[in-house]
Parts: structure tokens; sequence; C-alpha cells
């Protein structure tokens, strides 16, 4: 291994080797030059050296920068960085909240150890992986850890460094990342090349019909060849492809077998992974773990990504910093959420009436939803100014919901229209306020009529699929109706409701205009004075 | 960026450091071998016999060349081009030496002819600042202390010749007695001479050479400027460096008379004068640094007039900030 390491390093790295040897050179020559000089003229030479080293490398460097800059498109070919594997150092353990997808990494790792064994038996070896999936969940996290793992050279780019204005650039720079890929592989037994925001080069390609190309084509063409292509030698060179644009957004050329032969999906974490985040990050942080909740926060944070959660523990920190404590507490981990979820708090003046209506139509939101809603539970009840809003009730799903059930869209649509009811039984008229709510409510009916066939009328399958020239009168109207319907019933559903607990309107409408806000905590003890439970799952 | 920042001085003050220690910073020509050192020099690269004497700090190389003179008494081609060459020589020996000579004299004279000799003094100083730069050309000439002249020596000994002569003196006593009594040391620049196989040499000190550096500036400016040479005829110009009443100063004499017959000798014409001696005075004490003095008297010999400046005003005059009517009032 020895000598295969030596003659990849000389092979690596024989322009530094040559610059060596020039320099030796020039320093033999240089006292060479300066012994033949009598001592007057060597000592002048010897006073003048450095300030004309410093000329010599400076105009050098004007030289190098204009020539990067104007003739190879600046100095993005410079920054492909070489990091070795062990020198990563996320180690395996600490890749958390993806549990599947490092069983299946895993393999991955275990088939670069053992290429030798895969030779044998006859198989090929992994050309590429894809990991796939929303931002913040751990892809580049996981690609350092097989790298650590796999203890192999780790190349490191993004699909945007490949993307020049200049012509061949990108096909240019592919083509030396795999040659030094292969070269790192020969000497260490393998390499993984990592490439970030895949998307950037793997769109699906674009050919035109008056022959021209676009650039990001010509990298792509020299990526699929330099997968799957005709080589010289089969090195053990693994890529990792990580991207969170959706699979169809891929060239297919590039997802066959041969090239990128596994597709990871990293999805957000669930609640037990969620529950495990948490406890990482708080390890790094000062807090009392016992007194946090940690299985209720990991319940809050449903369809949080790690980044995010790791944002939410970063931001408590800050919030225990400013409020001089010296470990985090559970309320500055839930006004970091808050604080992330619902922005910066935005005093507004606001009348006395608007205020009033503000939290009548927030009430009326906060009773349907606790009352009604089977997957959504209150988190956070205000009439602070948020962003655009005068005011905001903010739901939490109690668990990740991978479907979603008719109960959930009208309970939606309920929700949304609990604030113009609200609005209405106090005042007798209505405000503005209402857009938002009413936009929501009528997609979710329509969506329920003409896409999932949730209606009355017998009209089954996903209408907004045909163009609406295609569709008789008939079918429109019928379908228009049963979305009124839905609309309509609810409306009256609303009203029931919110008519039949008016007293604890007001006396939300009370505690919303004394406090302004009202947490999860203070919402359900109201509740419960009134005798009055929040529904569960479904 | 820094990083990098580092590591390239790192770099040039390793390559620096290496090259220095490889090379060594001792002198080319040790001081013990200096004499030898020219001769060898002159004879290796311009194929030139000199002979070589040291005193105190002053070095003093005897050049012999056959064609020294021209039929118009001027130096011929050839002998300018030895006489640079065995300068050049000198210059390279002097300056990369531990010797430490301050001046070297070249002594060259006709093989032919050997009464007529040129005598050039130069400050190895003023052959430093030239090669860094630190001077022009034309100034570097103007340092050089350039004389042709009958070597005194020469002019005693045929002098004292013609009176054993006519004493009748015994030839065998004649050496003797010329060597006891007549042949001394030189006691001023202009004695410096090469005789009879024979060095005739003082070392020069500094304020010698800053006397005669004024002297020879003023002359050349009477024979450079036309707005002076063409209304002067300088005959004679001596500087010496003397003191008076515990005052040391500078007695420049100029002797100049005017060309026109009947020209007008009022204030302009002493101003022209004297300003010609203030302004060399003050250029050749600025160049040297030369600070052991008070004043510099400047004495029009043909109207027997003078004028004492002092060296703020000197100073002043050279910086422009003093014109030369104040100072002549």
């Amino acid at each position: 291994m020895i000598p295969r390491l030596w003659k990849m390093y000389i092979k690596t790295n024989w322009i530094k080797f040559a610059i060596i040897l020039v320099i030796l050179l020039v320093v033999a020559l240089a006292v060479w030059g300066l012994m033949s000089l009598e001592s007057f003229y060597r000592n002048i030479t010897l006073a003048t050296m450095p300030i004309n080293l410093i000329m010599v490398a400076l105009n050098a460097t004007i030289f190098v920068f204009m020539y990067m800059t104007f003739m190879r498109g600046g100095f993005a070919k410079m920054s492909k960085s070489k990091i070795k594997g062990n020198l990563v150092n996320v180690k395996w353990n600490d890749v958390i909240g993806m549990e599947e997808a490092k069983r299946e990494a895993w393999e991955v790792v275990q088939l670069m150890k053992d290429r030798t064994r895969v030779k044998q038996i006859g198989g090929k070896i992994l050309r590429g992986m894809l990991m796939l999936g929303p931002p913040g969940c751990g892809k580049t996290y996981m690609a350092k850890a097989i790298a650590t793992e796999a203890a192999v050279p780790f190349l490191s780019m993004s699909g945007s460094e490949f993307v020049e204005i200049f012509v061949g650039v990108g096909a240019s720079r592919v083509r030396g990342l795999f040659k030094k890929a292969r070269e790192l592989a020969y000497g260490y037994g393998g390499c993984i090349i990592f490439i970030d925001e895949l998307d950037a080069i793997a769109r699906k390609r674009v050919f035109s019909v008056f022959g021209g190309t676009e650039e990001t084509n010509s990298t792509q063409n020299q990526l699929l060849a330099e997968m799957d292509g005709l080589q010289e030698k089969d090195e053990n060179v693994v890529v990792i492809g990580a991207t969170n644009a959706p699979e169809d957004n891929l060239d297919s050329a590039l997802m066959r077998p041969g090239r990128f032969d596994r597709k990871l999906y990293i999805d957000r974490p669930n609640l037990e992974e969620r529950e495990k985040l948490f406890g990482f990050y708080f390890d790094k942080v000062k807090c009392d773990k016992d007194a946090l909740d940690i299985k209720r926060l990991a319940r809050k944070a449903v369809y949080k990504s790690p980044a995010e959660i790791e944002n939410i523990v970063k931001e408590s920190a800050l919030l225990a910093a400013r409020d001089n404590k010296e470990s985090i507490t559970y309320k500055h981990v839930s006004d970091a959420i808050e604080r992330i979820e619902m922005g910066m708090k935005h005093r507004r003046h606001m009348t006395v009436r608007e205020k009033e209506m503000t939290a009548y139509h927030e009430s009326g939101h906060l009773i349907v939803l606790y009352l009604l809603h089977p997957t959504e539970d209150v988190f956070k009840a205000s009439i602070i100014g948020r962003k655009e809003s005068l005011g905001v009730v903010h739901t939490h799903p109690r668990e990740e919901m991978f479907t979603k059930s008719k109960e959930s869209f009208l309970a939606d649509i309920k929700v949304a229209l609990a604030g113009y009811v609200a609005e209405k039984i106090r005042f007798g008229t209505t405000s503005s306020g209402v857009a938002m709510d009413f936009k929501m409510a009528m997609q979710r009916a329509q969506f329920m009529v003409w896409s999932l066939g949730m209606n009355d009328v017998g009209l089954i399958g996903d209408y907004a699929l045909i163009h609406e020239t295609q569709l008789s009168e008939k079918v429109k109207q019928a379908l228009n109706d049963a979305t009124a319907d839905i609309f309509n019933k609810c409306l009256k559903d609303v009203e029931d409701l919110l008519l039949k607990e008016r007293v604890l309107l007001d006396r939300f409408v009370k505690e919303l205009l004394d406090k302004e806000e009202l947490d999860y905590d203070e919402i359900d003890a109201i509740f419960k004075e009134y005798g009055k439970f929040g529904t569960t799952v479904t | 960026m820094r990083r990098k920042f580092d590591f390239f001085i790192l770099l040039i003050t390793g390559y620096w450091l290496l090259v220095t220690v490889l090379t060594g910073c001792g002198p080319t020509y040790p001081r013990e071998k200096f004499e030898e050192s020219v001769i060898k020099v002159c004879k290796k690269d311009y194929k030139i016999d000199v002979k070589v004497e040291a005193i105190g700090k002053t070095i003093a190389i005897y050049l012999p060349l056959s064609k020294l003179i021209d039929f118009n008494f001027a130096i011929t081609k050839s002998a300018g081009e030895k006489i640079n060459d065995v300068i050049l020589s000198v210059s390279r020996v002097a300056l990369s030496s531990d010797a430490e000579f301050d001046f070297y004299v070249i002594i060259a004279h006709d093989v032919a002819v050997p009464e007529i000799q040129i005598v050039i003094i130069k400050s190895v100083d003023d052959v430093k600042r030239f090669l860094l730069n630190d001077i022009s050309r034309g100034e570097y000439s103007k340092r050089m202390l350039i004389d042709i002249r009958m070597s005194p020596q020469a002019q005693k000994e045929r002098s004292i010749k013609e009176i054993f002569e006519r004493m009748d003196l015994d030839e065998s006593s004649r050496e003797q007695i010329l060597n006891d009594f007549f042949r001394a040391e030189p006691a001023a620049l202009g004695d410096i001479g090469y005789w009879n196989d024979r060095f005739y040499i003082k070392e020069v000190s500094n304020l010698e050479f800053v006397a005669a550096q004024i002297a020879g500036r003023v002359k050349t400016n009477f024979r450079d400027d036309k707005n002076i040479s063409g209304l002067f005829m300088l005959k004679a110009v001596k500087c010496q460096y003397m003191a008076k009443d515990s005052r040391d100063y500078f007695r420049l004499e100029i002797t100049a008379d005017p060309k026109s017959l009947g020209q007008a000798k009022g204030t302009d014409y002493h101003g022209k004068i004297f300003g010609e001696g203030i302004a060399a005075s003050a250029v050749v004490i600025h160049n040297y640094h030369f600070n052991d003095f008070e004043y510099v008297e400047i004495v029009d010999v043909v109207d027997g007039k003078s004028i004492e400046v002092t060296r703020d005003d000197l100073e002043k005059f050279r910086r422009k900030r003093l014109k030369l009517e104040d100072i002549l009032k």
C-alpha cells in the first residue's frame, strides 16, 4: 500500500515537487552567482533581495489574478478541496434522526470497504448514491459520516461550482474532479466525491431544435461519462449526490443503475428521532434536560428538520443568555419556537374596536380548533401583530400525519370560518381580516370536491385535471354546488357551536384583551374550567 | 489568506537567510592583501601594471602610461581609458574590502615625459554612493579632483641639481644630500606625486578634501557657466581650512580678472564672484555633511575685498531662504 500511496502522492503533487526542485535550483544558482560576485555587489544584491522577491511575487500575483479573472473565469477552479476521511470526523453515532437512511448508507460504507470481496463474487462496485429529501435533514452530514466511516478521502463540491458563464468550464471541472478522485482512490483504495445541490447540474437536459445546447448539458454529459464511461482503470470512486429537488426534476440518464445506483430518501425525523435530536443538541448546551420535558418538545416540533431543531436549541440559548440565565429553561425553548415559527412581535396601535374585533376573531378560531379539530393542537393565541397579521392562533399537528381525512379537511374549513362567525356574532358585521381565512376555506372545500371526491353528488375523481372547457356546465354546476354546500354546512356548524359557547367566547376575548397572548397551558386550563376537552387523534 | 501571506513572507525570509548564510558576507579583498589585490585586478582584468602604496586611510596607485598627453595638452583617448580602468579596479577592490580606506589617489604619468603627471583624488564614499545611485553621474564627475601638473618633486630636483652643478658638488654625495634634505614627504595635496620610482604621498584628510572640492567646484563653475566665463578670466582659486582666534573656517581666495576693459567694479561685479564662491561652498559642504567650521571667508584677490559667510547663512542660501543680496549687505 505504501508504494501505491507514494506513487499517488507523486502523481497528484508533481507540480509541487517540480516547484520545490525549481526553488532548490534557483537557490543553488543564486548561491553560485552570488559567490562569484565581489562582496560589495553581493551585499547590495542580498540587501535588495527581499524587496526584489516581494516585487516579483506581487507582479506574479497581479498576472495570475488577471489571467484567472479574464482568461479562466475566475478562481472558482481553485476551490476544489480534498479532505481526508478521518479529518471530516463526523462519527456514525453522531448521525441521529435518520435511522432508516443510516441503515441504507451503512451498506454503502461496507461495499466501499469490501470492494475486493464484491469483485471476487463478480459484482460491480457501487458507482453512486443519491440522497434526496427536504432541506436541513442531514444529507451533507450523512455524507460526511460515510466518508469518516469508510476512511477514504472526501472531495466535496457544490453543484453550483460547476456552473460558469464560460462554455466548457463546467465539464472541465467535472473532468478535473474525477481525475483527482481517481488519483486519490489509487493511493487510498477509494474516494468519495460529494456533490451538494446536485440539481444545479443534474436537471433534465434541454435539447434545442437549432442544434445548440445549454452549458449545463455538457457539464451533465461529462458527469454521465465520468460515472459510467469508458475508463482506463476502474478505481473505487463513489459519487454521493445530494439534492432537495424532487426526483422527477433530475435527468433520467443520471438516475439509471450504474450511475446513482442507490437512492436514499432522507426525510424529516419522527417523534422518537426528534426526541433523540433534542437530547443530542441539549447535551451541547447548559440546561436541565429533565425540566425541559423533551418528549413534549418533540411533540411540539412536528415536521421540524434536524437543522430546525438545532436552530431552536441555538435560539433558546440566545434567549437564555439575553435573560442572564445560566441554563436554558422550557420557556426559552417555547419562546424560541414561537420566534422561529411566528416571527418577531410587531406591536401596532389599534383602536379599541379593532382590538376587540381581533380578539373575537382569534377566539373564534381558538374555540373551534380546540373543540373540533381532530389532528391539530393550539400552540398559542395572540392579538399582538406579527408580520402582516393583527393576531394569530398558532397550531401544530399532534403527530405526523401522512394522509389527511375528510374530517380533518372539514375541521380546517370550520376553524378558518370561525373568525368570521365570531366577529358577526359580537358586532353584527365583519372585517377584512377574514380574507385569508375565506381563501383557505374555499381552497380546501374546492379541493375536497373537485380533486378528492369528497362530495355527496357522486362525482368521484380529480375534475381539476380536466380543462374547464371540457367539463359540461352540468358537472361544473354540480361540483360548485357541492363546494358551496360544504362551505355553508361548515359555516352553520361553526355558528351553532360559537352561539352555544358564547360564554367561553367572551371569556377568551376578555383573557386575550387582558393578556394579549395565551399559551397552550392557559388555554387548556380555561377549557377545563368550563368542562370542555379537546378532540383526540382520529 | 492571512496564512498564505504569512507563509509567503516565511518563504522569502527563509530563502534570503539560506542564500545569505551559504554565500557569506565576508570581504572579497581582505585588508592584508589590499595592495596585492589592486595590482592583481588591474593586471588580470585590464592588463595594466600599477604600483600601490597605502598611507593611513589613503591608498595611492601609480600608473605609468605611454602617450599620456597629446599635442594640445589634453589626455589621449587610450590614456583616458586606462585611467578609467584603474579607477574602476581600485573602486571595486576598495568597496569589497574591509580595509576601510576613505580616499584613493591615482597618479598617472607619461613614461616619456615623467615630469607631467595627472593626479586624481576620489572619496571612496562618493564611489559607493554613485554605484548605489545616490548621486548622479554628473555630480560624481564633479566630485573627482583631477589635476594635470608638472611633478613638484621633478621641479624641485631640477632646481636643486642646477644648484649642485653650480656648486660643482661631488656626484657621489648628491643623492645622499637630496635624500637627507630635499626629498621630504608632501605637506599639501598639491605636492602629491610620483618621481624616480618613489611615491610622494600624504594621507588625505577630510578637511583638505572638502577645501579642494570647493576650489575645484569654483573652477568648474567659472569654466562651464557662460554667465561667469563670459565676464571673467579665472586665474587662480585656492581654498584652505584654517583657524583664527580659535575659530575654524575656510578661506577661499578667487583671483579673476574682468574680461572687458573698464568694466565697472560695483556691487554686481563682486556679487558675481562672491556668489560663485558662496554657491560652491554651500553645495560642497552640504554634500559632505561637513560641520566643523564656523564660516567661509571669500576673498576677491584682484580687488582685495572679502566677505564672511556663516555656516547657517550658507545652508539658508542653499535652501534659497536667503538671497545673495542679503548676504552681501
